[in-house]
C-alpha cells in the first residue's frame, strides 16, 4: 500500500511556520509522505502543486486570518481543475464559528487550537480511501 | 552541537558555588561583569513597562498608543503587519488579505508621521519590531519634522540579518544586503540618534519555535559578534557603537533557567566585549536587556490561565533585573492582542511593581547556590556553543546554507514531540484538560477578529498616483546608484522617502541592485 501523500504549507504572507513544521513531523512519524511547501503559498500555486505532486490531501496551517479570504478561491480552483483532493485546515486562529463556515465551504476537516494534535493523522486516514 | 540541557539536582550545596569569586564573577549591581544587574537600582525605579501593539492603518495604531500610555505604559513597542514586515506595500496583490490584521501597515514617510503624531517622542522609549532601516528613517524624520532633536530619541529597533528569513520576518533580500542595511542603520543611528538602541538583538522571536535558553543565547551571540566584527571592519571604534547594543530575550515557564539565562547573558556580554573586542566604556559592557514573555508558553485552552503564566514570567524577569518587560496577551494563542489583553499585561507589571516588595532590592537571588551554579553552567554552555558554531566556518555561509534553519526546525520538532509525549506538561493541553463546553471564560475576547484594512489599499494607490513621477524616478535611481557604491544607504533612503518612494519600491530596487528580483512573488513591476 503506498503511503498517504500530504501537501503542507501556510497561506499568503502568514509567516508563522512553527505549526506547519510540527504537523509535518507528526504526519511523517505516522508513516505519511509530506510534500512540505513552507510559507508564501497562494491558491493557484497550491492547486498546481497538488496536481503535479499527486497528493492525497492538502493541509493548510493557518495562523493569520488570511485563510478566511483565500479558502473560496482555493476550493473553486480545485473544482475547476476537477481535482478531488480533500482540504484539511488547522491552526491557532480558527474558532468554532470558523470551523462551521469552513465545512460549509467544503473543507474536509478542521483543527482549531484546542483540538488534540494526535487526532490529525487519524482524520487524514479517514479522508483517503485505502489505495 | 554541545549539549544545551542542564538537568537540575535535587538541591544545591556550597560546593556548587565553591569556585566563584565574588569580585570576578558577580560583583555589585552596576559593576563589571554586571552579572547582578546593569545599574545599582535606585529607590525602586521601575523597568519600562510596555505592550507590543499595532493594528490597522497608522492613525489607528496612534490611537492605540495613546490608550496604552493613558493606562500607564512607559514605552511603545510597535510591530508591523505581515506585508510591512516582508517589505511589501499594502497594494501588493499578495498583501490584500493581510493589511493591518497582525500589526500596523506602514509604507511611506507620511505613515510614520501619522504613527507618531502628537506623541512626546523625546519623553517615551520607542521600540519596534519593524523593518529596521525604514523604522529608523521614519522615526528620525518624525522627530526632525516636529523640531525634536533626534539625539534625544530613546528606544530600540530589531536588527536580524541572520535569522529574519527563517523566523517570520522574511525580507526576501540576500544576506549581503541584509548585513549592509543593518550595519548602515547602526552606524547612522550611533551618530544621529546616540541615545537610541539601533542594534537590538532579538532572541525572542528566534526561540519561539522551541530553542532552549542556551541555544537561544548562542544564536543571539553569533549574530551580535558577526555584526560587531562587521562594524569594526568598517573602522568604527568599539565604544562608538557598543553602548547602542541591547538584547530582547524570551521568557518561558522555566523560571530559574530564565533568570540564570539573563544573569549569564549580562556577564558573558561584558566579558566578551572587554576581553575579545577591547571595549572600555562601561556603557559598552553593561548590556541593556529587555524581555517579551513567551507566546509559545500560552495556550488556546482556558485562555484565563495565560494571565497566570504572564504573572509568573514577570516575576522571573523582575528578579532577573531587566530594563523593559512586555507580557504576551492572554489571547496571544488566537489573535493580535485585544485592548483587554494589553491592559492585563500592563496591570500585571504594575501590580508587581507597586504592590510587592520585589523591586526594592536588586538581584535578590544573587548568592543562591542554585542560581549561581545555573548561571555559571548557562554561561559556559552558551560560550561553548558559540565557539563550536564559529569553528564550523563563516556564520554567514552557515546562514545561506540553511544550517541555522535546520537547527530551528529541529527545536520546533523537539518541542512538539515533548508536548505530545508529555515530557513537557502544559495545563489544558496535555494534562488537566476540560471539555469545550466548560472552556468559556475570556473566550469571547480571545476569538474576536481584526478585518483586513481594505480602504488602506485604496488610499495607498491614490497616494502613489498623486506623486511627482520624475522626482520619484530620480530618487529610485539614486538608491540604485548608492547600492552600487559604498555610501551609507540611510541618507539615500531618507531622501527617497521624502520623495514619496515607498518601502516596497525602495526595497525592490535594492533587491535588484543585489541580483534578486524586484518582487519576491513575481507579481509587481518596478515603477516606470
Amino acid at each position: 500500500m503506498k503511503p498517504i501523500r500530504v501537501w503542507i504549507g501556510t497561506l499568503g504572507l502568514d509567516q508563522h511556520e512553527v505549526g506547519a513544521t510540527a504537523v509535518a513531523r507528526l504526519l511523517r512519524d505516522a508513516g505519511m509522505e509530506v510534500v512540505y511547501a513552507g510559507r508564501f503559498n497562494l491558491p493557484p500555486g497550491i492547486v498546481k502543486a497538488a496536481a503535479e505532486e499527486d497528493v492525497d490531501v492538502i493541509g493548510l496551517s493557518c495562523h493569520s486570518w488570511e485563510y478566511l479570504e483565500y479558502i473560496d478561491e482555493l476550493m473553486q480552483l480545485l473544482r475547476q481543475r476537477d481535482l478531488n483532493v480533500p482540504v484539511v485546515v488547522g491552526g491557532s486562529v480558527i474558532t468554532a464559528g470558523d470551523d462551521r463556515l469552513l465545512r460549509e465551504k467544503g473543507v474536509a476537516a478542521v483543527f482549531g487550537p484546542t483540538a488534540p494534535v494526535e487526532d490529525i493523522p487519524a482524520a487524514i486516514r479517514r479522508l483517503v480511501p485505502a489505495s | 552541537m554541545p549539549d544545551s540541557k542542564i538537568p537540575p539536582k535535587p538541591f544545591y550545596r556550597p560546593e556548587d558555588t565553591a569556585g566563584i569569586s565574588y569580585a570576578e564573577a558577580l560583583n555589585d549591581p552596576g559593576v563589571y561583569p554586571y552579572t547582578r544587574g546593569r545599574r545599582p537600582r535606585q529607590g525602586g525605579a521601575a523597568w519600562i513597562q510596555r505592550e507590543l501593539s499595532g493594528e490597522g492603518e497608522p492613525a489607528r495604531t496612534n490611537a492605540q498608543f495613546k490608550y496604552l500610555i493613558e493606562k500607564g505604559a512607559m514605552g511603545l513597542d510597535v510591530i508591523g503587519d505581515t506585508p510591512t514586515m516582508a517589505l511589501l506595500d499594502p497594494d501588493h496583490p499578495a498583501a490584500a488579505h493581510a493589511v493591518g490584521t497582525q500589526g500596523v501597515s506602514l509604507c511611506s514617510l507620511d505613515d510614520y508621521l501619522v504613527l507618531y503624531d502628537d506623541l512626546a517622542l523625546d519623553d517615551l522609549t520607542i521600540s519596534n519590531s519593524l523593518p529596521p532601516t525604514f523604522a529608523i528613517a521614519g522615526l528620525y524624520e518624525a522627530a526632525t519634522t516636529r523640531g525634536i532633536d533626534p539625539a534625544r530619541l530613546r528606544g530600540s529597533t530589531v536588527q536580524a540579518p541572520f535569522y529574519c528569513e527563517d523566523c517570520g520576518y522574511a525580507t526576501h533580500m540576500p544576506f549581503k544586503l541584509r548585513l549592509r542595511l543593518a550595519a548602515d542603520a547602526i552606524e547612522f543611528a550611533a551618530r544621529e540618534m546616540p541615545k537610541f538602541h539601533a542594534f537590538l538583538e532579538d532572541t525572542y522571536y528566534i526561540s519561539e519555535g522551541g530553542l532552549d535558553p542556551v541555544e537561544e543565547m548562542a544564536l543571539g551571540f553569533i549574530e551580535i559578534r558577526y555584526l560587531i566584527r562587521e562594524l569594526l571592519r568598517r573602522g568604527l571604534p568599539i565604544d562608538g557603537f557598543a553602548p547602542r547594543i541591547a538584547i530582547l530575550v524570551n521568557c518561558r515557564m522555566d523560571f530559574f533557567a530564565e533568570i540564570a539565562k539573563i544573569r549569564a547573558t549580562r556577564r558573558l556580554f561584558a566579558r566578551m566585549l572587554r576581553e575579545e573586542f577591547g571595549a572600555q566604556d562601561p556603557r559598552s559592557l553593561a548590556v541593556v536587556i529587555a524581555s517579551h514573555t513567551s507566546g509559545l508558553s500560552l495556550t488556546a485552552q482556558q485562555p484565563v490561565n495565560n494571565v497566570i503564566r504572564g504573572a509568573v514570567q514577570s516575576l522571573a524577569l523582575v528578579l532577573a533585573g531587566v530594563q523593559a518587560i512586555e507580557i504576551s496577551g492572554f489571547d496571544e494563542a488566537f489573535r493580535t492582542p485585544s485592548p483587554e489583553a494589553h491592559l492585563v499585561g500592563l496591570r500585571t507589571q504594575q501590580i508587581v511593581q507597586l504592590e510587592t516588595d520585589l523591586p526594592k532590592v536588586a538581584d535578590p537571588l544573587g548568592g543562591s547556590y542554585y542560581v549561581e551554579s545555573l548561571t555559571n553552567e548557562t554561561e559556559e554552555r552558551v560560550r561553548a556553543m558559540v565557539a563550536r558554531i564559529e569553528s564550523m566556518g563563516d556564520p554567514a555561509a552557515l546562514c545561506d546554507d540553511g544550517w541555522f534553519r535546520a537547527v530551528l526546525q529541529d527545536a520546533t520538532e523537539r518541542y512538539a514531540r515533548d508536548l505530545q509525549e508529555g515530557t513537557r506538561m502544559q495545563v489544558g493541553v496535555n494534562v488537566l484538560r476540560v471539555p469545550p463546553q466548560e472552556d468559556t471564560l475570556l473566550r469571547e475576547v480571545a476569538e474576536q477578529k481584526i478585518a483586513p484594512c481594505r480602504e488602506r489599499i485604496e488610499a495607498v494607490r491614490a497616494f502613489k498616483r498623486s506623486r511627482d513621477a520624475t522626482r520619484l524616478r530620480s530618487a529610485l535611481d539614486d538608491i540604485r546608484a548608492a547600492c552600487a557604491g559604498s555610501d551609507n544607504l540611510m541618507p539615500h533612503i531618507i531622501s527617497a522617502m521624502r520623495a514619496c518612494a515607498t518601502t516596497g519600491e525602495i526595497s525592490g530596487v535594492m533587491r535588484m541592485a543585489y541580483g534578486s528580483s524586484y518582487d519576491p512573488f513575481g507579481m509587481v513591476e518596478p515603477p516606470a
